[in-house]
């Protein structure tokens, strides 16, 4: 026993500091995956050691926990070389990352975000665009039509006459789901002629009678069983438009990969979206950032550098795929060029005001959380609160935290 | 008598369902494709029957490194667990020193913190001792635990006082009264405390996911979290690994099972 024990501790000494090596020149990237981004992002890393002979170690981190990972590591002196960031963490971390003005040529892009000096502190890896994805089985079993590109873009009123057909269907569960995010359902308001700010961050319209309409609308929905119920109590719309008892999906480019292969057992399809008064997106995107303070800023800039030129930036982007943020890129998106084509469509429809409206919102720190229980507030079927007491609560909300210079 | 007697088989048999029902809809849930999974319908058993959710889940990342992570961590941390919470139960329980009972108090009070406010000083000492993306940062730090020691102390209570001292009135030295006369009466609240120790090391996630930086060092419970993206969570996938992951588990409390159930009720007899 004593023989046994001994050979024990001994081994456990042996596997554990052997696994403590490590390279002194190995970098570390944070990341988090929602498809494919992980693997594309990994071949790059392998291809840029063989290139450079400089290592960089993905460190995959559940979204959930991104930023207060992020947070520990740079509280406690270990922070990343680098990182796959979101607008709330460039937000969060812009003091701890590095400017990157000298570092690739910024004019090539869209979607930059800045410090307080003006400096450039990210490389913008992709672009989101919400949009619309139907199930085109449902669909065209119960006689529903739909625009496809090119077609004449349905208005929300014709889109909820035609989606009213599923009502009360054996093999549907409701007739469509919207993603429970704000950064969603935002996307009406802007299809109603709502901007959010009239002046940054002082004056809003948010109380307008535009505004309270989509909230009044939405809420109809959810009412009447238009809207699944399920939508806030679950929070994974993806899922439940995979189980094929839904028509219609509100959502972003993020997901066309994941259907792809995860959905067999219909099809679907990309088709525009609704509007009221004009059509409108919401854009998003993750970019890649440095970090300060951790003796391989020199090697974190020369892999951004590199990142930013056209191969493998297109690479990159085509591979997960993602729509790109490197202007004048003709990316291939190979077997998804049909349903990026709509997203490609709904940005060039979406008025540049509308993408400026957004670019400061998200400027605020801490609001997609507010926006987020805006609408989970909203599709509440005991909630008290009319339209204009929900956005009057949001505006003022919205106001004490937003930034002040 | 009789009656009695099958009251209680009823109420035990509602408990353990009411206990087990969950873990058997995860084990089976693992099994259905994901259409079924959130079917607003729901089924307990799957309709169809697949393996996809544990190929795909298992071909995502080196489960089995993780997997020899975990059991490398909770295996060592449990070792040293049982070392240190049976030497200080055995002082505690059976040496009289001045302060002895204040120590205790302490001891016990510190359950009272949670790991979220001890995490960045306790961070900053494994920095220190260059401990930081080590495995043994996942080892050493909870390896002594204020419910561990207080387990160990209350069964040693029970140890009568004359078996000690007619081992030192026969001349054995301290180490060897430990040895030879605590340890092996101690055995029923050793494998009770093995099992806690394994199924908190084994099931940590926090901590891990603020000491491990490298994937090469995750544990299953960290690699697991990573099929939730920003988007949306990969439930097949967490289903698959999350029944995987309660296989060490269930195999430590078999071995164990009877040693645990006299370890917790004798534990609890004198205080």
């Amino acid at each position: 026993m004593k023989k046994v024990l001994l050979l024990l501790v001994v081994a456990m000494a042996v596997f554990t500091l052997a696994s403590c090596k490590e390279d002194a020149k190995t970098l570390q990237m944070l990341w988090w995956s929602d498809g494919t981004e992980g693997d594309v992002m990994q071949t790059l890393l392998d291809d840029y050691l063989e290139e450079t002979g400089v290592t960089i170690e993905m460190v995959p981190v559940a979204y959930n926990d991104y930023e207060a990972r992020l947070a520990t590591m740079i509280s406690g002196g270990e922070a990343p070389a680098l990182a796959r960031v979101t607008e709330g963490h460039l937000n969060n971390f812009k003091a701890n990352i590095l400017s990157l003005d000298d570092v690739y040529t910024t004019s090539g892009f869209t979607n930059l975000f800045y410090n307080a000096d003006g400096d450039v502190i990210s490389l913008p890896m992709d672009i989101t665009a919400n949009g619309m994805y139907v199930n085109t089985t449902l669909l065209d079993k119960y006689e529903v039509n739909y625009p496809e590109l090119g077609d004449p873009v349905w208005t929300w009123a014709q889109f909820e006459t035609e989606m009213s057909k599923l009502e009360g269907k054996d093999d549907v569960a409701a007739p469509g789901v919207f993603d429970h995010q704000g950064h969603r359902n935002m996307t009406l308001f802007y299809q109603n002629g709502v901007k959010i700010w009239e002046t940054p961050y002082t004056v809003s319209n948010l109380k307008s009678a535009a505004a309270q309409e989509v909230l009044t609308t939405i809420k109809g929905w959810y009412e009447d069983g238009f809207l699944a119920p399920d939508t806030y109590s679950l929070k994974n719309s993806a899922n439940l438009f995979k189980t094929g008892l839904y028509g219609f999906h509100l959502s972003g480019n993020w997901n066309v990969s994941g259907y792809a292969t995860g959905i067999t057992t219909f099809d679907w399809a990309v088709v525009p979206m609704p509007y009221f008064t004009n059509r409108a997106t919401i854009l998003g995107g993750k970019s890649l950032a440095a970090f300060a303070d951790t003796g391989l800023e020199k090697e974190a800039k020369a892999f951004i550098a590199w990142m930013a030129e056209g191969t493998q930036h297109d690479t990159y982007t085509g591979g997960v795929p993602y729509l790109t943020p490197r202007l004048g890129a003709t990316v291939d998106y190979g077997d998804f060029a049909d349903q990026y084509a709509v997203f490609l469509d709904e940005i060039a429809a979406t008025n540049e005001m509308y993408v400026q409206d957004w670019l400061n919102e998200v400027m605020i720190p801490g609001m997609y959380p507010l926006i987020n229980q805006l609408f989970e507030d909203n599709a509440n079927p005991a909630g008290q609160l009319t339209s204009l007491q929900l956005l009057t609560a949001l505006e003022t909300d919205l106001k004490a935290v937003a930034p002040t210079s | 008598m009789k009656k009695m007697s099958y009251v209680n088989y009823l109420i035990a048999t509602v408990l353990v369902l009411i206990f087990l029902i969950p873990v058997i809809y995860i084990i089976s849930s693992s099994f259905k494709p994901i259409g079924e999974l959130f079917s607003p319908s729901p089924t307990f058993f799957p309709q169809t029957f697949t393996l996809d959710n544990y190929t795909e889940a298992l071909s995502r990342g080196n489960f089995g490194r993780y997997i020899f992570n975990s059991f490398l961590v909770a295996i060592s941390s449990t070792i040293i667990a049982i070392l240190i919470n049976t030497m200080s139960g055995y002082a505690l329980a059976k040496f009289r020193f001045k302060g002895d009972n204040i120590i205790m108090l302490v001891i016990l009070s510190t359950i009272m913190l949670p790991l979220e406010v001890i995490m960045v000083p306790i961070f900053s000492v494994l920095r220190f001792f260059g401990l930081y993306n080590s495995l043994w940062a996942l080892i050493i730090p909870p390896a002594a635990t204020p419910t561990g020691i207080f387990l160990m102390r209350q069964y040693l209570l029970t140890i009568p006082d004359e078996i000690i001292q007619s081992a030192r009135i026969d001349g054995a030295s301290e180490w060897r009264i430990f040895r030879s006369i605590i340890l092996p009466n101690a055995k029923p609240a050793i494998a009770t405390l093995a099992i806690f120790s394994f199924m908190w090391r084994w099931n940590d996630y926090v901590w891990p996911l603020i000491a491990i930086s490298s994937p090469k060092k995750y544990t299953l419970q960290l690699a697991i979290a990573n099929f939730t993206g920003e988007f949306g969570a990969d439930y097949s996938s967490i289903l698959a690994m999350s029944a995987i992951s309660m296989i060490p588990m269930l195999i430590v409390f078999i071995i164990f099972q009877r040693q645990f159930v006299q370890g917790t009720v004798e534990s609890g007899m004198k205080g």
